[in-house]
């Protein structure tokens, strides 16, 4: 049995290391002492030091949390209304057309969403000049039309397994519709919607293409700024900043974990 | 049948001037073309344990929902005390119900779930806490009170949800499938107490089930439904012993069903001429024309077996014990007539089985008298 196990266990090995030694690379030299990424010289933490004086950097690391924590919030509020729709009230008229515009961000390429969204802005300011300029309100109008529809997915899961009974029985002991959605529904469907607001968050934090499209000059996200001082050199002020990131997704997915893994109510 | 039937001169469904404290007038809920409750008027008198029985699919269920308010009916009235509620919400209706899943708040413990209704009505803090505390010490489940629903068994749920619905002190309960999740022990005891709870409380209680010994036992009254028609109202007894079709009498219990055509009419009885041979005479006050189709209706406890096969003579059928199935209290019968028809009946086992002389291809006759069954005409 145990000389059986052997190359399954070397099997999985492989598949942990596949997975993560670039990330623990990553981070390995966000440590290192030298200029030279893939050389190492000696332990140190000065590139996290000089990081923190790297103004457009952080002003970057700054526009992409706003960015994503204003995506987030409102793409629950859409996506939860739109799970809401498809869920609890049967077959209305549109309700094909709403499930497909649903899904369709979530098959559709990127650089469809971020070109066909550009295009838009572009007319629209032709006919009502509005938006003036691309920024902030662009960037983070085109990630909440992507990121809401995966909101969409996690809540109407939710939805979906709560048993429509209990708002019922809410209701037959007095309460009125908003009055069930607040002491019933909202409770009950929160790890949901903390889960979809951590994934929103996540989807617009990491997003490089779409944003490109979208953003104007002065608004340049944090992946956009990795991304084009990466390639006029790597310097080890990035692995510092992405180990950074790396620190605080893994937070939000722990979270999202525990919060998930409460036993939701039958 | 009932638990206990308190003995009035005339129960109010025998008064007609007694006024009913719920009234179905005339309700029909149509969903696209299949009618779930076709034209149902019903009288519901306060104090009644009222059954709404049928199997499922038999529109039971939607009437509920009517009552309560979840769905609104495509035609009719429903008054409750007098006041129309037909387009009352379920939220301001003065009437609550126990949901088959209990649906028992999980984020909430047992003593914010029962305080949950009074909390909506805006009643004071401290009479929501005396009344939570009435509701738990009536459904003996004080202790209990601090606990999330995961972590109660199958009959303290029922107990929960039992002491939310009636927190708010409705004028009407409504039951579904009240005890359709317990096992069978917990559900035999739990019956009975329902029973008490609601003649303590004065509470009129109407209660769907598919179950027609539940129906029996804790009922004054039963309706029984059939493709969102009620076919049968009456007491317990009165469908028990005289079923006024088909439907009902094979809903309720077993029953031997004889067709026949109707000879003769002697005072108040007829002579049926059965279709599988020999000639029937039971009681019957319907004026059933000569030569109409009827359908003879006996309990298989109603009958008497004798060994041997019978001499020539109404109510007698003579054949062969085909099966026998041992109960322990009494034992069903299975027999073979002549004429090629089934026939059930029940023995009390008053000897030890090993003493039973019957067995089994044994010649049997089996014999009854002109009360001991009903004719139904359809």
């Amino acid at each position: 049995m145990k000389r059986r196990a052997w190359p399954l266990l070397g099997v999985l090995a492989f598949g942990y290391a596949f997975l993560y030694v670039p990330i623990l690379l990553l981070i390995f030299y966000s440590f290192n002492e030298s200029r030279l990424v893939t050389v190492w010289s000696g332990f140190s933490v000065k590139w996290y030091g000089e990081l923190l004086h790297n103004r457009q950097l952080l002003d970057a690391a700054w526009l992409s949390i706003r960015i994503a924590a204003t995506n987030a919030t409102v793409a629950v509020v859409l996506g939860t209304l739109a799970a809401n729709a498809l869920v609890r009230h049967g077959r209305f008229r549109g309700r094909t057309g709403l499930e497909l515009l649903l899904t369709a961000p979530l098959v559709m390429p990127d650089v469809i969403i971020g070109l066909s969204l550009l295009l838009l802005f572009v007319a629209l300011r032709e006919l009502i000049g509005w938006p003036d300029g691309r920024g902030f309100t662009t960037i983070t109008i085109a990630h909440i039309t992507f990121s809401m529809a995966y909101v969409a997915v996690v809540v109407r899961s939710r939805l979906g397994q709560m048993d429509a009974s209990l708002e019922e029985a809410a209701m037959d002991l007095g309460a009125r519709p908003l009055g069930v959605y607040r002491q019933i529904t909202l409770p009950l469907i929160a790890p949901a919607l903390l889960s979809g607001w951590l994934l929103a968050f996540t989807l617009s934090l990491d997003d490089l293409v779409i944003a490109s499209f979208v953003s104007g000059p002065g608004a340049t996200t944090l992946p956009m700024v990795v991304y084009s001082s990466v390639r006029m050199g790597v310097s080890p002020q990035i692995n510092a900043l992405a180990t950074l990131i790396v620190a605080v997704v893994t937070l939000a997915v722990v979270i999202a974990g525990i919060s998930l893994g409460r036993k939701p109510g039958r | 049948m009932a638990v206990s039937n308190e003995r009035r001169l005339l129960e109010p469904w025998q008064d007609p001037k007694a006024p009913p404290y719920l009234r179905i007038d005339r309700v029909t809920k149509t969903f696209g073309d299949l009618y779930a409750v076709d034209d149902v008027s019903l009288n519901i008198f306060k104090g009644e344990f009222f059954s709404l029985l049928g199997s499922s699919g038999c529109g039971k269920s939607t009437l509920l929902r009517l009552l309560a308010g979840f769905e609104y009916p495509t035609s009719g009235r429903i008054y409750i005390d007098g006041v129309d509620v037909t387009d009352v919400p379920p939220y301001a209706r003065p009437v609550n119900m126990m949901f088959q899943s209990y649906a028992l708040f999980p984020h909430m413990t047992v003593e914010q779930n029962v305080e949950f209704g009074l909390k909506q009505d805006r009643v004071a803090k401290k009479e929501r806490q005396e009344r939570v505390g009435e509701m738990l010490d009536l459904l003996k489940i004080m202790e209990l009170r601090k606990r999330r629903p995961d972590q109660l068994s199958g009959g303290q749920r029922q107990r929960v949800a039992l002491a939310r619905s009636l927190a708010r002190h409705p004028k009407l309960l409504l039951l579904d499938e009240p005890l359709g999740a317990l096992d069978k022990r917990l559900r035999e005891s739990t019956q009975f107490e329902l029973v008490n709870l609601q003649e303590r409380l004065g509470i009129t209680f109407v209660t769907v089930t598919h179950d027609q010994e539940e129906a029996m036992t804790m009922s004054t009254r039963i309706a029984v439904m059939d493709a969102g028609q009620i076919m049968q109202v009456d007491t317990p007894t009165a469908i028990y012993e005289f079923p006024n079709c088909r439907l009902t009498a094979e809903f309720i219990g077993s029953v031997n069903l004889f067709e026949g055509k109707v000879m003769e009419r002697e005072g108040d009885q007829v002579l049926i001429e059965a279709r599988h041979g020999g000639i029937l005479r039971m009681r019957s006050l319907h004026p059933h024309p000569l030569g109409t189709p009827v359908t003879v209706a006996i309990r298989p406890e109603k009958m008497r077996l004798s060994d041997g096969p019978a001499e020539d003579g109404v109510n007698r059928l003579s054949g062969v014990v085909e099966d026998i199935a041992y109960l322990g209290d009494v034992s069903i019968y299975r027999i073979r007539a002549n004429g090629g028809q089934l026939v059930e009946m029940t023995l009390t086992n008053i000897q030890p089985r090993t003493e039973q002389a019957l067995t089994w291809e044994q010649d049997v006759s089996v014999e009854w008298s002109p009360t001991s069954g009903v004719v139904l005409t359809e």
